[in-house]
């Protein structure tokens, strides 16, 4: 099994199937605009990518054929709200690909996880589109602006627990009816085992970061849990899978040491939940793995595993 | 059936299991006819060369010395065949950088009749004295057969005192069979070459370590063993088993420390190539004049182990094999750390273990590095081929370093998992080389920065010299001043007292 199984190529096109599931899901209860979205991601991505190749003078088709804008495009298109109109999601990619990658030098290069980057991005820039999510099973052609935007909306459970925390209700009087982000949740965390089976992503941050925010969150929850919501909740809403197996686990901007792995991972979980819970934003995986993004080449540096004969 | 998933004690971290790309039907050792000519390297190894002592035109015997040595770092070279000496002088080596190295070249007579090489130490090498069969093994030209090159009587001597000698019949990567057919023609060669060499290295026990998928030969060596002092072991088929530091690790536990070598921790490793040359030394009196050479390949119906005089050229010996027409790729020694070569010029000489004939494949196009870190899972070394790779990239020396550059073996797992396809060793190669340049620079600028220093230094001492001596003539001129000085008043004082009493006795006399 330790021989070469697959090239790069094939790897990410591997983690473009198994976010499927997921993929799934959302389009069950949020309809075909997850896939509009999806599609207007790629096109910009695979657009932005090989304009910037021509300027800087590099051969286009083999690095539009490696995946990774394919895969840069998919993975923020599925953390947007799928209502947000199209420029939303074309100016996120663009940032993206031109700023987040390409700028940096390409595939390898990037200091930051792309995605992540046009996400905070789009997320600091237009905070209203950023946040409203569609009600369940109400999907719409709202990406074009065909319609009212204002009715179809309705809050995430995390959004939810926020507002009504923040009018001084306890978490115990508050009732979810929200099964969505359960069912999305777990068809990531489907295809993040199938990546962990296929040993295309390693253990250890997916293992890691589930446990520091499941520590992080139980120890609040330990604390008071009328006013901090319990580690299940944490796990099953926001991109909580989705940051375990596919985000945080872009081995371009992550650790690369097995040990700085699990720190990495760790440190996200924990972020992640500060955020959640103490920060403005509803959810928080962009700018945690942004923050752990940054202090990368410290964790490799100083997690170096003993070498042979030393 | 449980056999098979008991993991063996043997084993080790990182490296590969890889197949045998081209596996014979038959491994059999075939002894070739003589060649017509042949061409012997007076370099065996980067570095030193052995010195031609015989001239052009000389007629020569099989087996007689035509180099010798001045410098422990190097071996003296035989005749491998009877014949005339033809010429001497500089032919490409097996090598990527296809430079060129002193070579004496030999046309046969075809009688191939040997030299009487014939001294005391014979069959009863057990009366010998070490120093004997030492200096046998020096004059004899014995160097690691393995592939490294490096001369066997000098190893043996940095191994003085070791407590075990490793046989390392491994047969370091996939592809390679040369080993395995020796060890399976000559079982008791091997057997006593490793007694030969445990009574002169002083060692208390010898460990013949074999790959398991070697059946045969561990079957046919366990049957001839017959001495206790000796253990045949079969470790996991996976590739880098036989590279020194592993294979010490795994058989003995013992970790050789960073930078430093199996005689450092009180063992020798040699190759059973080695000890059957030792064998053929010793107790035949037969200097080193041929090896087996395994000749594999996608372009080669079936791969053969060729017993082959040394100097044979490729074509002569690639000749016994059959090989596809048409354009083939060419290397030597393995798959994984052999090198490619243009065209088939060149000899055989004591470290060619094996010659790859391949069809020709286009290489897939390097992509760029995700850090996915599949290297650094089969790094033996425990290495991050990933991060070295980066630095290595931006020639940043020093970060290299600090990741552990000089401790790369350069085996090429870290290649050949690589998704991305990045020939990852190049780059440590060429990282090494840089920093042998950047050191050898800084010791030229440390020396001329030194003697700038002392020579400021001396330069000021000098002033201050001056300096101090300056004020102590300074020092010395006013204190004889003062004295003087001190002295003329006491001189004017009694000239005075003189005077006055001049002037009284005057005034007396005038009275």
């Amino acid at each position: 099994m330790r021989d070469k199984v697959m090239g790069t190529n094939q790897v990410m096109r591997q983690v473009i199937y198994a976010l499927v599931l997921g993929v799934a899901a959302q389009v069950v209860f949020f309809g075909f605009s997850v896939l509009v979205q999806i599609a207007l991601a790629i096109v910009t991505a695979l657009s932005a990518e090989a304009l910037v190749l021509r300027m800087r003078g590099i051969q286009i088709t083999p690095s539009l054929c490696d995946g990774s804008a394919v895969l840069t495009a998919v993975l923020l298109a599925i953390a947007i709200p799928s209502i947000a109109p199209w420029w939303i999601i074309v100016l996120g990619v663009l940032f993206a690909i031109v700023f987040g990658k390409q700028l940096f030098g390409g595939l390898g290069n990037n200091p930051f996880n792309p995605a992540m980057l046009g996400y905070a991005f789009l997320l600091v820039s237009y905070p209203l589109q950023m946040t409203q999510w569609p009600s369940e099973f109400q999907g719409v052609l709202s990406i074009f602006e065909l319609s009212a935007v204002d009715a179809l909306t309705g809050a995430t459970n995390l959004d939810y627990t926020k507002t009504q925390l923040m009018l001084g209700e306890s978490i115990g009087a508050l009732t979810f009816e929200n099964i969505s982000q359960m069912w999305i949740n777990l068809g990531f965390l489907v295809g993040g085992i199938y990546l962990l089976l296929r040993r295309i992503v390693f253990w250890h941050i997916p293992l890691s970061l589930v446990l520091g925010l499941v520590l992080m969150s139980g120890v609040l929850y330990l604390i008071d849990p009328s006013s901090y919501s319990s580690p299940a909740f944490h796990l099953i809403n926001g991109a909580t899978m989705l940051a375990a197996f596919f985000i945080a686990t872009d081995p371009v901007s992550a650790s690369t040491t097995p040990l700085g792995r699990l720190i990495y991972g760790f440190s996200i979980g924990v972020i992640i939940i500060v955020i959640r819970v103490f920060g403005g934003y509803p959810d928080a995986v962009a700018f945690a793995v942004l923050l752990m993004n940054i202090t990368v080449p410290l964790i490799d540096y100083y997690t170096q595993p003993k070498v042979f004969g030393k | 059936m449980l056999e098979s998933w008991r993991v063996s004690k043997f084993t080790f971290k990182g490296g590969l299991v890889l197949e045998n790309p081209f596996p014979a039907k038959e491994i059999d050792l075939i002894r070739i006819p003589l060649p017509d000519k042949v061409v012997l390297p007076m370099q065996q190894r980067i570095g030193e060369q052995a010195k031609p002592c015989v001239s052009v035109g000389e007629h020569v015997l099989t087996g007689q010395v035509i180099a010798t040595i001045d410098d422990d770092r190097c071996a003296p070279v035989h005749a491998s065949i009877s014949g005339t000496v033809v010429a001497i002088d500089n032919q490409v080596m097996a090598h990527q950088s296809g430079l060129k190295a002193l070579c004496v070249t030999i046309e046969s007579d075809g009688e191939d009749e040997w030299i009487d090489n014939s001294v005391a130490c014979t069959e009863n090498y057990d009366f010998c004295t070490p120093d004997t069969i030492y200096n046998k093994i020096r004059l004899s030209g014995i160097v690691g057969m393995g592939g490294a090159g490096f001369p066997t009587h000098t190893k043996v001597q940095f191994a003085e005192g070791c407590h075990t000698l490793i046989v390392n019949a491994t047969e370091c990567e996939p592809g390679i069979m040369c080993d395995d057919a020796l060890m399976q023609a000559y079982p008791t060669k091997v057997i006593r070459g490793v007694e030969v060499l445990l009574h002169i290295c002083g060692a208390e026990k010898a460990i013949i370590a074999i790959e398991d998928d070697k059946k045969e030969s561990i079957k046919l060596l366990k049957k001839f063993c017959k001495n206790e002092r000796i253990t045949i072991e079969a470790i996991p088929t996976k590739y880098t088993s036989g590279a020194e530091k592993i294979l010490v690790k795994s058989l003995l536990g013992i970790e050789i420390p960073s930078g430093g070598y199996a005689s450092d921790v009180g063992v020798l490793c040699q190759n059973v190539g080695t000890l059957v040359a030792i064998f053929d030394a010793v107790v035949e009196n037969r200097p080193l004049i041929s090896r087996v050479v395994t000749v594999t390949g996608s372009a080669i119906k079936e791969p053969k182990n060729l017993q082959v005089r040394l100097g044979a050229s490729y074509d002569y010996v690639l000749g016994f094999a059959d090989i596809d027409p048409g354009e083939n790729d060419i290397r030597m020694a393995g798959m994984m750390m052999g090198v490619d070569l243009k065209g088939t010029d060149y000899s055989i000489s004591k470290n060619t273990n094996c010659i790859f004939v391949n069809k020709p494949i286009e290489k897939a196009a390097a992509q760029e590095c995700i850090r996915c870190g599949m290297c650094n899972t089969v790094c033996p070394m425990e290495l991050l081929p990933q991060q070295l790779y980066w630095y290595s990239k931006s020639s940043n020396i020093e970060k290299a370093l600090d990741y552990n550059l000089l401790d790369c073996i350069e085996c090429g797992c870290c290649s050949h998992v690589c998704p991305s396809n990045i020939p990852l060793v190049d780059y440590y190669q060429f990282a090494k080389a840089l920093n042998r340049q950047q050191t050898k620079e800084k010791v030229q600028t440390d020396n001329a920065r030194e003697r700038f220093e002392f020579r400021e230094f001396r330069l000021e001492r000098n002033k201050q010299e001056r300096a101090e001596m300056m004020e102590a003539k300074k020092k010395a001129l006013k204190e004889k001043m003062a004295k003087d000085k001190v002295q003329k008043e006491a001189i004017a004082a009694a000239q005075e007292r003189v005077n006055a009493a001049k002037t009284a006795k005057e005034l007396e006399d005038a009275r």
